[in-house]
């Protein structure tokens, strides 16, 4: 749309150059200066409604730009209803208009300090486009155009400008949620490898024991003496370690505590026996 | 069998009058009923839509926005008037008391009549902001129509409204002519606060600017510009909270049955066209009085996307950590008269949030054709749960401008592992060397018991040192 209607003014120029036939509006005698507070007067450069400014214009944190022009109606000095300066950041389309301070002659006189102008468009990347727009009722057709840049340089020792982003309904980034990371194991040959080591203390126990002249030359005798007991006794601690089994592969805990109930008793009962021949024979001399 | 009767009339009457989604009483307070005859193209295309009109004056001691605590109207617009204040039955306070219970109010400005007090404290408080002494009028040299405002220039010919932003949905300019003006004569134009909540409909071209024609008619004093540019807004919208909506319409003239039908040129140009306001009207109203941009959600459904005993079931209350889950949302747009499927704007992105707290999901909801149809259309996600257990919502939280607020809640509980779903040790390897060492224990205590009860002793002198 802009880049249209700088067309069209642009055309309007053109035809007002050539033609003459419409009246419009023009300026003269326009100067952009900038001022400082400490320094003094610093850059002073006329203005042209042809050609903007090459260079650009930089207004440091507590200087001040004036600009000056007399607004012309067909050549000859008249008083425009409107006589706006216009600071647009290119990037965001943002602009801010600060109206000139206008005579009956046409000349027009505007101030912009650091601090007028707002926080977003300080915080521009490029420097500004500062346009001139002048207009007024009647059939003179109106002006405007780029006059200059201005690049703006902020304090380097106060905290820079910002701005709280403005919240606006719109769609937010996504969101992936991170697991944690699934445990791991150790590589399965070293878990292997200690299984097997775990599992040849077994023999090696029994060969120690075996070494030491353990046996169980005994059998007999006891299941002579008490077969029913031992039997029983015996019998009952696997199946204690059979349960333990269930439990581990499919059973929960209350199928197994009526089973271990059972077994414990068959265990007390049939131990009592059992264990009371073996104390009798240790009492015999016999262990 | 009396509310049975109660209930068929219910239902014949919203099928006789399925023109706007939430209803179709509309109040219009005029200075003069006599007034109504400046807009009766615009107010005909309202009727022709099947509202039913009350004409009132603020003076109307009849006038009433509510009965019994309840609306009587459903919209009401409001045209200028000269009074300073419209009078007990239309402050502020029971204008916001009518935006609170969804009731939907146009509001057009002149640059000639300046607002009433009630409007402009009412405007206040949405955060819209009128000129000190409640009028201005927007002038641009650079813009206006050559035929009817040579030398004035108050006339504004506007293109028409495009969305500001991409991912807006174009509910004013869908279907428009490339090159037809919008004509906006002897308007007042507002400014909007930063709030999410208001959105500018039409915007002043960049060179435009708002004065007092009364005391700035010859010089505009630098210090006491009130808007210019962009910044000026001539026909704005707020949706509230809860959707209820409101529209700011500067230039009431722009409604007249004068502008309908001009033919306008623009500057310097030679060609006279048509102007776009007929339509552009139609769409304000039919934006403010929920005609257009009216979402709803007809059903939404969450399930295990998994095989298993909880596959089937719908929308249950728990989940695990780690699940699949499949989440479905079906959404309608009322059309002027009918609901469709809702498609969302191009570069927007309908989203659905899993969240405890904050979110721990944020997804894009993927159009899933198999559950939509001409009336309603579906959206779905499938993910995998977080492995963090509590309460979660599957939340979808769509506000945009134009458009109906959703905000879709859905609370399930999130659990941990149970004791047995957990992989079994032997098949973790790491865990073999102590399964080893259970094995090995077990057959050690064993033969222990065995070697304690029946070994014999070994060795005889083993006796004899004990005897000794």
């Amino acid at each position: 749309m802009h880049f249209s209607k700088s067309l069209l003014s642009a055309a309007l120029l053109l035809a007002a150059g050539v033609a003459e036939a419409a009246s419009s509006w023009s300026f003269d005698d326009a100067t952009v200066a900038v001022v400082s507070k400490k320094a003094g007067d610093g850059l002073k450069e006329k203005l042209n409604a042809k050609k903007p400014l090459s260079k650009p214009v930089t207004i440091g944190s507590s200087d001040t730009i004036k600009i000056t022009l007399t607004a012309k109606d067909n050549g000859s000095g008249k008083r425009p209803h409107q006589a706006f300066v216009v600071l647009k950041d290119v990037d965001s389309g943002l602009e801010a208009p600060f109206p000139l301070t206008t005579k009956d002659t046409g000349k027009a006189v505007g101030q912009i300090s650091q601090k007028e102008i707002p926080v977003q468009l300080l915080l521009a990347t490029k420097p500004l486009q500062a346009s001139i727009v002048i207009g007024s009722f009647g059939s003179a057709h109106g002006l405007n155009t780029h006059l200059f840049d201005l690049t703006v340089q902020l304090d380097p020792n106060a905290p820079a400008p910002s701005t709280e982003k403005t919240l606006r309904y719109a769609k937010q980034p996504e969101i992936h949620h991170i697991f944690k990371a699934d445990p791991k194991n150790p590589p399965k040959i070293i878990s292997l490898v200690f299984a097997l080591a775990v599992v040849a203390t077994v023999p090696a126990l029994f060969l120690g024991w075996f070494s030491l002249g353990a046996n169980l030359d005994h059998l007999t005798t006891a299941l002579g003496k008490a077969p029913l007991s031992h039997t029983a006794f015996l019998g009952s601690i696997v199946a204690m370690e059979f349960v333990f089994f269930l439990y581990y592969s499919t059973w929960n805990l209350f199928q197994v505590l009526p089973v271990v109930g059972l077994v414990g008793a068959v265990t007390v009962l049939s131990g009592t026996k059992a264990l009371g021949e073996v104390q009798a024979r240790r009492l015999a001399g016999q262990r | 069998m009396k509310s049975f009767l109660s209930f068929s009339l219910l239902l014949l009457a919203t099928l006789v009058s399925a023109i706007s989604s939430t209803g179709d009483r509309l109040l219009a307070v005029l200075d003069d009923v006599a007034e109504k005859a400046t807009y009766s193209k615009f107010l005909g295309d309202l009727e022709s839509r099947g509202f039913k009109i009350t004409y009132e004056t603020p003076k109307s001691e009849s006038l009433s926005l509510f009965r019994l605590g309840e609306r009587k109207y459903d919209h009401v617009i409001f045209f200028p008037t000269k009074a300073k204040g419209l009078g007990p039955n239309l402050t502020p306070n029971l204008l916001v008391q009518f935006l609170n219970q969804k009731g939907n109010i146009l509001l057009t400005l002149s640059s000639e009549v300046p607002a009433a007090t009630s409007l402009v404290s009412l405007l206040t408080e949405l955060d819209i902001t009128l000129p000190s002494d409640r009028t201005g009028l927007v002038v641009d040299h650079f813009n206006h129509d050559v035929l009817s405002a040579a030398d004035a220039h108050d006339v504004l010919l506007l293109p028409v409204p495009r969305p500001a932003r991409p991912d807006v949905a174009d509910l004013f300019a869908s279907g428009a002519p490339a090159d037809t003006p919008i004509a906006f004569p002897r308007g007042a134009g507002v400014l909007l606060g930063a709030g999410p909540l208001l959105t500018p409909i039409v915007r002043a071209p960049a060179t435009a600017y708002l004065y007092n024609p009364k005391e700035q008619a010859e010089v505009l004093a630098a210090d006491e510009l009130f808007g210019a540019g962009a910044q000026l807004a001539l026909v704005a919208g707020m949706q509230a909270r809860n959707s209820a909506r409101l529209a700011v319409v500067g230039s009431a003239e722009m409604l007249s049955d004068k502008w309908f039908d001009a033919k306008v040129t623009k500057v310097g140009e030679k060609k006279e066209v048509p102007t776009y306001n007929r339509e552009v009207a139609k769409r304000v109203a039919g934006w403010a009085f929920q005609e257009t941009g009216v979402l709803k959600v007809n059903w939404v459904e969450h399930r295990l996307n998994e095989a298993g005993p909880g596959a089937n079931v719908s929308n249950p209350a728990m989940y695990r950590i780690k699940n699949d889950v499949t989440y479905k949302i079906s959404l309608s747009q009322w059309d002027w008269d009918k609901w469709t499927g809702f498609t969302v704007p191009a570069n927007d992105d309908l989203q659905l949030e899993f969240s405890m707290l904050s979110p721990f999901h944020r997804l894009h909801l993927a159009v899933d054709a198999a559950h939509s149809s001409p009336e309603a259309t579906a959206y779905t996600a499938s993910f995998k749960l977080p492995d963090q257990h509590g309460i979660f919502n599957f939340k979808v939280n769509y506000k945009r401008p134009f458009l109906t607020n959703i905000e879709e809640k859905n609370t399930v509980s999130v659990r941990h592992m149970a004791h047995d779903e957990w992989p079994r040790s032997y098949v973790i390897s790491g865990a073999w060397p102590w399964i080893a060492g259970i094995g090995a224990t077990i057959t050690a205590w064993l033969a222990f018991v065995a070697v304690w009860m029946f070994s014999k002793p070994a060795d005889a002198r083993v006796v004899l040192k004990k005897t000794q």
